[in-house]
């Protein structure tokens, strides 16, 4: 168990691609970190910098208290749990998670009594004597973990372990690895491209895009108040809505002009838009879809946030429908309750709830009102 | 154009259908049959033109000096069993075939250790020049074999190795179809699992051993198999650099004995029934390798599921 230190990390290729740009975390002891984001993003390329498989360009990288930039990855003390799983194709089980152990000249009681150990957390004793080719895809990725856990590292390094597994299983393994940390107390730095799994497993989430760190906060910090369109983007499903804006000003009241719509906003977000001087400037206004209600009563209660349009998608999901419309030229969705009457071809009143409006600047696309 | 091109194709595809569906039926089947039947007189006459050297070879040295001369009659009138007994106490031939056999086991021993940290290093690190290495290595390959035997026969002489095993060895240390052969089944081993292995703290001496090695082991026999053939035949260059009887091969002792010695033309049964002898090993190991020797070629990597 280790925390971890990544100062100004960057990574060139020697095509002059820059993968990683001025990479800077602090990762505490015991924590479920997650490495989010697009694919090219740079979130395996970190992950790889701190196994070892990759060498870093410049920067400092300290697992402890001891820098490992030069340090083999054999000797970081470190657990990787692969993709596509790595297991050895040639050994049992058994031996693919005693392999590590072997190496280390760990004696040979000692191994069976870890490796059965680790068999038994991941139900994989009756498992032990087969190849991998025999195993089913979730049975890999047991092994591939038990693989990891039988060594007892100071940190877990998982790249997208789930993803090439079907979505229950994804769902059963999301609830594995979680019980997992809970019960091995380690550091665990998790790569995924996956939101859910970023929000359901991590403590904190590291949101990347273009080599470049966007934010770094907890699951619920990051979805409530998004530092940019990028991550507002990225974090939610359904994702935000976006609309182009203008800012109108009139006393101490702030007004979004959109689609013919004059959506007003909250007096601390309204300060903030005075302040910043945005008056008669194009912003962009990000509702999540969970906040564009069709409920007559929210409607009556916010006059000044309400929108009009025709409903182009109608989805019943069970126990949320979605509405797909067009408003002022940009595709929205709103996540409402299933009793709505609402229908395809309805043209149907929205409001926002105001509380809820993010504001984000056209030209530099960060947060205005956060 | 390219529309043009997928159309043609699709035209083509429809006239092979409407051929396909005239040939239909008994017609069809009767090809198929005449067909079957001539691709098996193909092979039946491909595999009698290799094996009729083996079986005239075997059916000559049961014959006497007379009956080989008699183009008359194909089998001996009575086999001659005793000039195989002849060849084997009465000849040094079971020294040729030691000294062949042992300079064969470390040749293919060293080649083996050498091509596989040649291309483990060509394929799975990363340092510069690696490129060019392989491109050098390659090069060699071209180079003619005759070309190398004055500057190696200089080598070994400086160093006092002429008409020793060990020269005889160390010439070969270094097989570069070995290194391509090997280079090729270790691409087929995924990064993932080298980089697993790291990472469980293996370095690159067990990578190569424990993880990689087993997984290619099919083209480790083929090639093992190759080199010990190439080698247990070699002829010309071990009769460049040894002299002594007792250091021969077995090509140069077949010919020392059989022919050098004056009896040019008058012991063929001998000739052919050390010829049998010498062949018995190579087609022992060839009958427990056949499985992987056949794998090998096709370049399966025994990396499954």
């Amino acid at each position: 168990m280790a925390s971890l230190s990544l100062k100004h990390i960057n990574k060139t290729y020697p095509n002059g691609f820059e993968a990683v740009k001025d990479f800077n975390l602090e990762i505490e002891d015991k924590e479920f970190i997650i490495f989010v984001g697009p694919s090219g993003c740079g979130k395996s390329t970190t992950l790889r910098m701190i196994a070892g498989l990759e060498e870093i360009t410049s920067g400092e990288l300290k697992i402890g208290d001891k820098v490992v930039n030069d340090v083999e990855p054999k000797d970081r003390d470190i657990a990787m749990v692969f993709q596509n799983y790595a297991l050895y194709p040639h050994m049992t089980v058994y031996d693919n998670m005693a392999f590590g152990l072997k190496l280390r000249k760990v004696p040979k009681d000692e191994i069976d009594r870890m490796v059965k150990e680790a068999a038994k957390i991941l139900d994989l004793e009756s498992l032990l004597d087969r190849k991998p080719k025999a195993l089913s895809g979730g049975q890999r990725q047991r092994v591939a973990m038990g693989r990891a856990i039988v060594r007892n590292p100071k940190v877990f390094l998982m790249d997208e372990p789930l993803s090439n597994l079907d979505a229950k299983l994804r769902g059963q393994m999301r609830i594995e690895i979680s019980k997992l940390h809970q019960r091995l107390g380690t550091t665990i730095i998790y790569v995924t491209h996956d939101q859910t799994e970023a929000m359901t497993l991590g403590t904190r989430i590291v949101v990347m895009s273009a080599g470049i760190v966007q934010q770094v906060d907890t699951p619920q910090v990051l979805y409530d108040t998004p530092c940019n369109l990028f991550v507002a983007g990225f974090i939610g499903s359904p994702q935000m809505n976006f609309l182009d804006a203008t800012c109108k000003v009139n006393g101490n009241k702030v007004a979004l002009e959109v689609g013919g719509a004059a959506i007003e906003l909250p007096p601390a977000k309204a300060k903030k838009l005075i302040e910043g001087g945005y008056d008669g400037k194009t912003v962009v206004l990000g509702i999540r879809p969970e906040d564009v209600h069709d409920e007559p009563m929210f409607i009556a209660s916010s006059p000044n946030t309400v929108i009009e349009s025709k409903i182009r998608v109608y989805e019943m999901l069970g126990a949320e429908v979605y509405l797909y419309f067009d408003y002022a030229g940009a595709s929205m969705t709103a996540r409402v309750d299933p009793r709505t009457t609402a229908r395809t071809g309805d043209t149907v009143k929205f409001a926002f709830d105001a509380e809820k409006i993010h504001v984000f600047d056209k030209e530099t696309e960060c947060t205005i009102t956060n | 154009m390219e529309g043009q091109k997928l159309l043609n194709g699709y035209q083509t595809g429809q006239q092979t259908r409407r051929q396909g569906a005239v040939m239909f039926g008994p017609g069809r089947k009767i090809i198929n049959s005449l067909l079957h039947l001539l691709k098996m007189a193909v092979l039946l006459l491909a595999s009698l033109v290799t094996a009729f050297p083996f079986v005239w070879m075997i059916i000559s040295a049961l014959k006497t000096k007379a009956e080989i001369m008699d183009v008359s009659a194909f089998l001996p009138e009575t086999a001659q069993w005793q000039n195989f007994s002849e060849v084997l106490f009465e000849s040094p031939m079971v020294r040729y075939i030691g000294n062949s056999l042992f300079v064969s086991v470390c040749t293919v021993a060293i080649q083996v250790v050498t091509g596989a940290m040649i291309a483990y290093a060509i394929v799975f690190m990363r340092f510069r020049g690696r490129k060019m290495l392989f491109a050098v290595i390659m090069a060699t390959y071209m180079l003619p074999t005759a070309a190398t035997y004055v500057p190696s026969y200089i080598i070994l002489s400086n160093w006092n190795l002429l008409n020793t095993y060990t020269g005889l060895i160390i010439s070969n240390a270094v097989s570069i179809f070995g290194i391509f052969l090997l280079r090729q089944a270790f691409m087929q081993v995924p990064a993932g699992l080298v980089e697993a292995a790291k990472i469980d703290g293996a370095n690159a001496w067990k990578i190569l051993w424990k993880i990689v090695t087993p997984m290619t082991k099919s083209s480790f026999i083929t090639f093992g198999l190759m080199s010990f053939i190439s080698s247990y035949n070699n002829y010309m260059w071990p009769s460049l650099i040894t002299d002594s009887p007792e250091m021969s091969l077995v090509s140069q002792g077949l010919r020392r004995y059989f022919i050098e010695g004056g009896a040019y033309g008058t012991e063929w049964p001998k000739v052919m029934a050390g010829s049998t002898i010498i062949v018995v090993p190579l087609l022992i190991l060839f009958m427990f390798t056949q499985k992987w020797f056949i794998n090998g070629i096709g370049g399966d990597t025994g990396m499954k599921g």
